[in-house]
């Protein structure tokens, strides 16, 4: 039986028992086969299929790239479910949390849709305890979905569905936009995290949380790109109806999207386009890098933000691509230069980040191209003569990507010094490497290089780094580092007026 | 620096700067029970800078301690991409690429890459075919028909922009109309077909969603690339302030508008009454005259005089009023003999007789000078030639007022106002190169090498000039020119510079420049003869 335990939920326990087929439902926690044992998963959306309901499920402690679609024979109804609670059933991933606990909002006109079968329906079924918070107004998510049924199974299902309080993933947000119109004395601390929200979505290029529960949920099943299939990982705003289709089709040089195979291929036969455009800052024998503006390939930079953002969790594609410049990483053969990987750079941050969104394509992820991005990314701000930083959240893959490269650029250094038997500040190695501090002192720490020792700071570079730092060596030997070469960029840090910034870039 | 809290038997740790140079060690030199050691004390968490949610995710702890302890890298799964069966990629993409030598610099865009906005749909393609088969004769191409459809759309966009909200229709005869104009040519019997199957086809587009600033969207994550309005654009402190200011520079301006509304309200009222005072006075005065007329009374008619010199400026208005003043870099003369509007009909002869005065001394001072080459470094140079033709016109700064003078009092006007005579050219000049009216259009600037090297370029005093001349060159010519009491501009220069020089040398010569523009005046040319000071 699921327990507490695991999940990060709050004082409110959640109501278990037995659910069946029918009273499964969305918000539910349910114990689902994955990778060989059952897992706690939430079923964040319902649907029917020929062969029979699905459950969309997001398992504990897995990233939501993991997220799938699973038949009924994988969900476990012999174990007790959850009941989604007027709790979120993880309350770090959802602003306001605590103050819908007991405070929820008042019945309003756009609220008050659904009746209250569910607690009986419970009870008759599953017998178990009547829900507490059964009293409570729920919000309605009825959003007519241009989405076509699968969407509207989901919407009816949380009509129909028993057992769920006000609060159910899905409509989450939009009851948080209703209680923030109606009740904003009753709920400060959820005005305050929305407002919080919106604002940390115009200032940066990504988000921490998405604030439509249907985005939850990918969109987007299968993508031609140029030579590959692409599998998406998360939602993605393309139209609408795309959600119903099998498959899209990208053009992997202009970015183009297509529901309809004819119409790519009459696409196909028109675009002339073989590279990013824009112009090309970087180019050695392995890859080139081309610097996009925003503002003036908005079509394209707008293609390349729903197209990255299948892969990527917490960009967010809320406000249009104008302020940032777009670093493209490509390589080339005969037909073009294709895609590999971009970063997105504000034309101007205030909080000095060298980087807002960071992905390799999924077609080219383990083979050491996204240490060459956040190199360039690095030589950019050396050029600019300034210490940079990724913007946060980073992903899990972003973290992982730039710890290795901190690493390895630290201990690089690090070794140098010793052999030198130099003493070595956090502020130098940030110099040397363009890197903030910060980043620094938080690598150093994250490996256990930092230590205090007889009355002394000292960092101490451990032995299976040194050995790892050999092995590389060793390695170039015979096959020569893939690293960018600082002399072959020819840029330089673009210029915004005054009037750029007021005019929207 | 985030240390952890130290046990109470352990040495509280010092701080550590960032800026201070630390030992590096590697872990061998340091003896590994110690090192062990070092570790149990570290509690507190460090920002990885993943989202805390996600912190806990499995794969992710795997890997990051695998990465600290160093044993075999862990890899976060993700679903894979797999390279596409077949060989569509050759067929979709058959343009072949040459990298060109040099980095690539590229600024087309996907609209200029793509040709025709329209690609057609299966759909379409199903349409088209049909169509061709039953119609008779020559068949429509796909490149055709995609641009009759993008056609119908763009003309759908600029005549019924709203279309995604109201769903109006752009009526057939609009798109008619456009494709007539378009299509030379006979505009077939295709386009009903091809409109009524774009009328079906066109609700059916796959869009992204924009925003329309309706209710709700906020949260529909459809809805994305939302402009970012310029005051939420970047939320620094100082761009607030910098718009409160404007906004209150603004309401300021607008209240000190509206004052001025007023009080140009209240001057007109006042002339209003002053000029009923003055009808009134003058009937008062007429019944006067005619009283004494009438009773023969014979006193001087001081009572009647007070009209005069109310009613006589008015007329003379413009040459008597208006202050001249010379151009005095050195200050020596003030503002020549201003008339003021109340002096009497005598007063006026005296000004009149000491502009005679004047005059002739200034001819004099001419005559003197002519002829006459300063080579002395400061040069006092003669008075500028100010006849009294009045076809010329002395240059000076001129501020005039837009409104018209008579609103003005006569003491605001001598202050801002220096209005020109037009009848008088009453300027004098000092210190300023000998007058070659020949020269007026080019020779501008006169470069002389003054103490301890400094350059000095002389820009020429205005040349009378007639005065149908463009106004607004001249004033423009002056713009940069002000009263100056002690100082003239310095433009600083490097001595040594051949720029002057140059230039010079692709003037004219003079001869050419006589020869070429005949003077329009003999005693001028005999001026310009006189070689530039230098
Ligand atoms: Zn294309």
């Amino acid at each position: 039986m699921a327990g507490g335990d695991k999940s990060q939920e709050s004082d409110v326990p959640r109501q278990k028992s037995f659910a069946t087929p029918e009273t499964l439902k969305v918000g539910c926690i349910a114990m689902v086969y994955k990778e060989g044992k059952t897992r706690k998963a939430e079923i964040l959306g319902v649907k029917d299929t020929k062969s029979g309901k699905q459950f969309y499920c997001n398992f504990d402690n897995f990233n939501k790239r993991l997220d799938e679609w699973v038949p009924l024979a994988r969900v476990d109804l012999l174990q007790e479910v959850e009941w989604p609670n007027p709790e979120k059933p993880k309350d770090a991933k959802k602003s306001g949390g605590q103050a819908t606990k007991k405070t929820a909002a008042p019945p309003s006109k756009k609220v008050q849709k659904r009746p209250f079968p569910r607690e009986e329906s419970v009870a008759s079924e599953g017998g178990s305890t009547p829900h507490p918070f059964a009293e409570f107004a729920a919000t309605q998510h009825s959003t007519p979905s241009a989405d076509g049924n699968e969407k509207l199974t989901l919407a009816l299902d949380l009509d129909a569905t028993p057992g769920a309080e006000d609060d159910d993933p899905m409509d989450v947000d939009v009851e948080k936009s209703v209680s923030l119109a109606i009740s904003a004395k009753a709920q400060p601390q959820e005005n305050f995290d929305r407002e919080e929200e919106i604002e940390k979505l115009r200032v940066g290029g990504s988000m921490t949380q998405n604030q439509a529960e249907i985005s939850r949920i990918r969109n987007i099943s299968k993508v031609q790109f140029g030579r590959y299939d692409l599998y998406p990982w998360y939602f993605s705003p393309y139209p609408e109806t795309f959600a119903q289709e099998d498959l899209m089709h990208i053009c992997e040089f202009c970015l183009m999207y297509y529901a309809d195979p004819k119409s790519f291929d009459r696409h196909r036969s028109k675009c002339t386009m073989q590279h990013p455009p824009g112009n090309e800052i970087y180019r050695d024998d392995y890859v080139s890098f081309f610097e996009i503006d925003g503002r003036r390939q908005r079509t394209w930079c707008r293609n390349l933000c729903l197209l990255s953002k299948m892969f990527l969790d917490h960009k967010t594609l809320y406000y249009d691509v104008d302020p940032f410049l777009f670093y493209v990483m490509t390589t080339r053969d005969d037909k073009g230069c294709h895609l590999v990987g971009y970063f997105s750079k504000e034309k101007e941050s205030l909080d000095g980040f060298n980087v807002a969104c960071i992905l390799t394509m999924p077609q080219y992820q383990r083979k050491g191209y996204g240490r060459l991005l956040i190199q360039f990314s690095y030589e950019l701000s050396k050029i600019e003569g300034k210490l940079g930083s990724p913007e946060k959240p980073l992903s899990d893959l972003g973290l992982l990507s730039y710890r290795q490269y901190w690493t390895e650029n630290l201990v690089e250094i690090l070794l140098e010094h010793n052999e030198r038997d130099e003493r070595c500040s956090i502020e130098h190695l940030a110099a040397l490497l363009a890197m903030t501090a910060s980043d620094v002192e938080s690598t150093l720490q994250a490996l256990k290089m930092q230590v205090y020792h007889k009355g002394e700071h000292k960092i101490v570079v451990p032995t299976h780094l040194i050995k790892k730092h050999e092995a590389l060596k060793e390695k170039f030997k015979t096959k020569p580092k893939r690293t960018i070469i600082a002399e072959r960029i020819q840029w330089k840090p673009p210029v915004f007026t005054a009037s750029n910034r007021t005019w929207g870039w | 620096m985030k240390r952890a809290q130290q046990p109470a038997r352990v040495a509280r740790v010092k701080k550590l700067s960032r800026s201070q140079g630390q030992q590096i060690l590697r872990e061998e030199e340091i003896d590994s029970r110690e090192y062990e050691d070092l570790f149990q004390q570290q509690v507190n968490k460090i920002t990885s800078g993943v989202e805390a949610a996600e912190e806990t995710e499995i794969h992710l702890q795997a890997a990051l301690a695998a990465a600290t302890s160093g044993a075999n890298e862990g890899e976060i799964p993700a679903p894979p991409a797999d390279e596409t069966p077949g060989n569509h990629y050759n067929i979709l993409y058959q343009r072949s690429f040459d990298n060109p030598v040099s980095y690539i610099r590229f600024s087309n865009t996907v609209e200029d890459c793509t040709g025709c906005g329209y690609d057609m749909t299966s759909e379409d393609d199903v349409f088209l075919k049909e169509y061709n088969k039953k119609k008779s004769g020559g068949r429509y191409s796909e490149d055709f028909f995609e641009k009759i459809m993008a056609m119908f759309e763009e003309t759908a966009k600029t005549h019924a922009p709203y279309a995604s909200v109201d769903n109006t229709v752009v009526p057939f005869d609009t798109m008619k109309s456009v494709l007539v104009d378009r299509v030379r040519g006979e505009v077939g019997e295709f386009a009903k077909a091809f409109y009524d199957h774009w009328v079906i086809r066109q609700q059916l587009q796959p869009a992204l969603k924009y925003e329309t600033s309706k209710d709700n969207e906020d949260a529909d994550p459809y809805v994305c690339f939302r402009r970012r309005d310029g005051r939420q654009t970047r939320k620094t402190r100082a761009r607030d302030n910098a718009s409160v200011d404007r906004l209150k520079k603004l309401r300021r301006e607008m209240e000190d508008a509206r004052g001025m509304v007023l009080a140009t309200h209240q001057r007109e009222i006042m002339k209003r009454d002053l000029l009923r005072t003055e009808r009134m006075i003058f009937g008062q005065r007429a019944i006067l005259k005619d009283t004494k007329v009438r009773l023969s009374i014979k006193s001087n008619d001081d009572d009647l005089i007070n009209q005069k010199p109310q009613k006589r400026p008015r007329q003379s208005d413009v040459p008597a009023r208006a202050p001249v003043v010379g151009r005095l870099p050195n200050g020596s003369i003030g503002p020549i003999a201003p008339e003021l509007p109340q002096l009497s009909d005598i007063q006026t002869e005296k000004e009149n007789a000491l502009q005679r005065i004047i005059e002739t001394k200034t001819q004099l001072h001419r005559k003197w000078n002519e002829d006459h080459i300063d080579l002395t470094r400061e040069p006092l140079s003669p008075v500028e030639d100010r006849g009294p033709e009045p076809s010329f016109r002395p240059a000076t700064a001129q501020y005039r007022y837009l409104t018209p003078p008579s609103s003005v009092n006569s003491e605001a006007f001598e202050q801002n106002a220096l209005i020109q005579k037009e009848a008088e050219g009453t300027i004098n000049r000092y210190s300023s190169p000998p007058v070659e009216i020949e020269l007026q259009a080019q020779r501008a600037y006169r470069k002389r090498v003054g103490r301890l090297g400094r350059l000095w370029i002389d820009r020429r005093n205005m040349a009378p000039t007639p005065l149908n001349d463009n106004d607004v060159i001249m004033t423009d010519r002056w713009k940069y020119d002000q009263e100056d009491d002690d100082e003239q501009d310095v433009y600083p220069m490097d001595p040594y510079d051949i720029t002057a020089l140059r230039y010079r040398s692709t003037l004219p010569t003079r001869s050419e420049r006589s020869a070429a523009r005949p003077s329009p005046n003999d005693r001028l040319t005999a001026a310009a003869l006189q070689p530039p000071a230098t």
